[in-house]
């Protein structure tokens, strides 16, 4: 019994932020993706009670191949944060080995132990035209970067998630936060053989 | 005896009178050799060498003085410099850089002269015929009242109001050129196409495109222009011709199908291509112009190129390359020569669809925008994507994780009028300078659409005027107190690098030139 547990993929994810990040919505787009595209098992837990009028909020996803005892994350593998109070409060649960997930200008990775993939989403977004659409960005950014959903599925749960009439826009978005992954990852690998110049 | 013809071009001075000993023996001189004598072998400019080859030359030999006794001091290196020159274009183009030989005699060294001249035209009978045959027949012109009515019908020049914008505008109007673009649309409409002054005008226009750009008619004058000089074109299209007309013939030389150029073979082996790949890198003449403006010290257009393949290859992307590349017969339309740039843009064509290519990469304006546009206007229909370097850069850096290094330069930008005016991009290169780290970029007074001209295009009609607005344009990127011109066009480069070597102004007009590409590519860096 115990074999086949440590065989199950499992991952979990918090994303945080502010309450009107759209976090919520992000956990349940990640979980879907998850259950619909990928054939896999989700859960999500909602927290947010008076934060969610501007104060911290966090939406807990678990996904993995087996099922899913319980829904709640002491130590998540991927912490994903929006907002500087979200992650002052669950860095520290943090796996080890674990990938942290910033917005660069809203979080400061103070005290961090691992290295944090990071994307202005939200400057991207207002660029796109719409601040509230960072999250989107982050969830392609996520895709890209950490795998956890494949991308194809994140992107179709995006579009079909998203209030009609903005599914392009949105997908605009995904891409947009899925390249910039993409770019980074490939910056990780390329900087490892140090060049100046191109 | 071969049909090969060997143009001999002697000096009148020592090699001369060592061969005219030979004539007096009768000595068996190989009679592929035609013998023109010339006053000194330094006179024979590099466009002469290039004319004998463009005219079905099978081989060309420079006889001169040894070195020392020169009559007029300088012939003997002024020689060895057009033929090292001209040999390193005739390398890249493929006729064989063996074609054209040099020596220097005394005039008591004539058997010296004689096993010479029996060396070289075995040498060329080994090689054989050159690919470019002789006696190619150019059009004739037509000014027939019909075909310049339908030009001017074409481009509704009727439309001119004599409103005066244009002149008011035109670079070299305000060099003080008396030259008024709305005073040549009325002298053609009027009929006085063939009237010496107006010719004049015609082979003046730079074509820079600022006209069209104010004219509230939306007259077209540089494509008026252009297609005037179409009509214009005669058997001696090189009268107005800058360096001799070289730039033309070497371009005509590029029309003969059965001509293998050899474009590429300089380039750095670390650069990664795809020989198989669907998307090709389209360099341009650079290799071309640096070999003739060797002699102007900063001039290096195919840094480039390198640069463009570096920065692709950054982005993971290896392009194809056209190893026997021709010229894209930009110059050769804009000035005229529609009968060649057709030839060149079908051999073109032929040579994208060999590859099965369906994306072309340029960094350079005017290969941009005679792809991407007047082959179309012309009739050839590439059907392939044609894409700016620019903007295939903007849009990978755009990704993210780019970043670029701290550039410890003050720069200013001369905007290439292919890209900024003819293309209505002005904002292209900007959107990539605003991405670079320099001490700070400020604008020139005339920037974007509005920018003045580098001084000339397609090679035509350069003079003193040019050199003023140059000057002018010179001034104005002093003004902004940077100490580096950013340029995104080889020709910007190469003109305003030579303005710059004016004696009489020493170091006033000097300044820094780098190209937007090689800034780009010495920088960037993942982050």
């Amino acid at each position: 019994m115990s074999e086949t547990q440590e065989d199950i993929v499992k991952k979990e994810v918090i994303l945080t932020g502010f309450g009107g990040q759209g976090i919520i919505l992000a956990g349940r787009i990640l979980g879907s993706a998850a259950v619909i595209g990928d054939h896999r098992n989700s859960t999500l837990v909602q927290a947010y009670g008076p934060e969610a009028r501007g104060g911290a909020c966090s939406a807990q996803v678990v996904i993995s191949d087996g099922p899913i005892h319980y829904p709640y994350i002491r130590q998540p593998d991927i912490l994903v944060c929006l907002s500087q109070a979200g992650f002052d409060k669950f860095i520290n649960q943090l796996k080890p080995d674990g990938a942290l997930l910033i917005d660069q200008d809203l979080v400061q990775p103070r005290g961090a132990t691992v290295e944090a993939f990071s994307i202005p989403s939200t400057r991207m977004a207002e660029e796109l035209g719409r601040t509230m659409m960072a999250n989107i960005i982050m969830i392609g950014f996520l895709s890209a970067v950490t795998g956890v959903v494949s991308v194809d599925s994140a992107r179709r749960t995006v579009t079909e998630s998203v209030p009609k009439g903005t599914e392009e826009m949105n997908a605009k978005a995904f891409n947009k936060g899925c390249d910039y992954g993409l770019a980074i990852l490939k910056g990780r690998e390329k900087k490892a053989v140090p060049k100046a110049g191109a | 005896m071969t049909d090969l013809n060997i143009i001999l071009f002697m000096c009148g001075w020592g090699p001369h009178a060592a061969y005219q000993i030979l004539q007096d023996n009768a000595a068996p001189i190989p009679e592929e050799i035609k013998m023109v004598r010339i006053p000194c072998a330094g006179r024979i400019s590099k466009a002469l060498l290039m004319k004998s080859f463009e005219m079905g030359a099978d081989g060309v030999i420079l006889l001169g003085c040894e070195a020392g006794s020169c009559r007029y001091g300088n012939g003997t290196t002024n020689a060895q410099e057009h033929v090292a020159d001209t040999r390193g274009i005739l390398g890249l183009l493929g006729l064989g850089k063996e074609r054209l030989q040099l020596a220097n005699f005394l005039p008591d060294e004539p058997e010296r002269l004689l096993s010479f001249l029996k060396d070289v035209a075995e040498q060329i009978r080994q090689l054989g015929r050159s690919p470019i045959p002789p006696g190619r027949e150019w059009a004739l012109s037509d000014t027939s009242d019909e075909a310049v009515s339908r030009v001017v019908s074409a481009h509704d020049v009727y439309a001119c109001q004599e409103c005066g914008k244009c002149s008011s505008a035109c670079p070299l109007t305000l060099a003080g050129k008396p030259f008024s673009p709305r005073a040549i649309a009325n002298a053609v409409i009027a009929g006085k196409v063939n009237e010496p002054a107006v010719r004049k005008d015609i082979w003046s226009c730079l074509t820079c495109g600022l006209c069209y750009d104010r004219c509230p008619s939306a007259v077209n004058f540089s494509e008026f222009i252009r297609d005037l000089r179409c009509l214009l074109t005669s058997r001696n299209p090189d009268r107005y011709a800058a360096h001799g007309g070289f730039f033309h013939s070497l371009m005509r030389t590029m029309t003969e199908p059965e001509l293998h150029p050899d474009h590429w073979g300089w380039l750095d082996a670390d650069i990664e291509i795809d020989k198989q790949g669907k998307t090709l890198f389209f360099g341009g003449c650079a290799p071309y112009f640096d070999i003739f403006f060797r002699k102007h010290l900063s001039v290096n257009t195919s840094a480039s190129l390198v640069s463009s393949l570096r920065l692709l290859n950054f982005f993971d992307i290896y392009p194809n390359l056209l190893e026997q590349e021709r010229c894209c017969g930009h110059d050769l339309l804009w000035s005229g020569d529609r009968e060649n740039f057709l030839k060149l843009a079908k051999l073109n064509q032929e040579a994208f669809q060999d590859l099965g290519i369906e994306e072309i990469v340029t960094a350079c304006p005017e290969c941009y925008t005679t792809l991407n546009r007047d082959y179309p206007g012309q009739g050839i229909h590439l059907d392939l994507k044609v894409t700016h370097l620019f903007d295939l850069l903007e849009q990978e850096i755009d990704k993210g994780a780019v970043d670029f290094g701290k550039l410890n330069h003050r720069l200013t930008f001369q905007d290439p009028c292919r890209l900024s005016r003819f293309e209505n991009r002005p904002d292209l290169p900007r959107k990539l300078i605003n991405r670079l780290r320099p001490i700070r970029f400020t604008e020139m007074r005339d920037k974007g659409a509005s920018a003045t001209c580098c001084g000339n295009s397609a090679w035509i009609g350069c003079d003193g005027f040019s050199k003023a607005l140059q000057v002018k344009r010179l001034k104005e990127a002093h003004a902004t107190e940077s100490d580096v011109l950013v340029t995104a066009c080889p020709k910007c480069q190469i003109h305003l690098s030579c303005a710059m070597e004016d004696p009489f102004r020493g170091e006033d007009l000097k300044m820094k030139v780098m190209d937007l590409t090689s800034i780009l590519a010495n920088t960037i860096q993942w982050e």
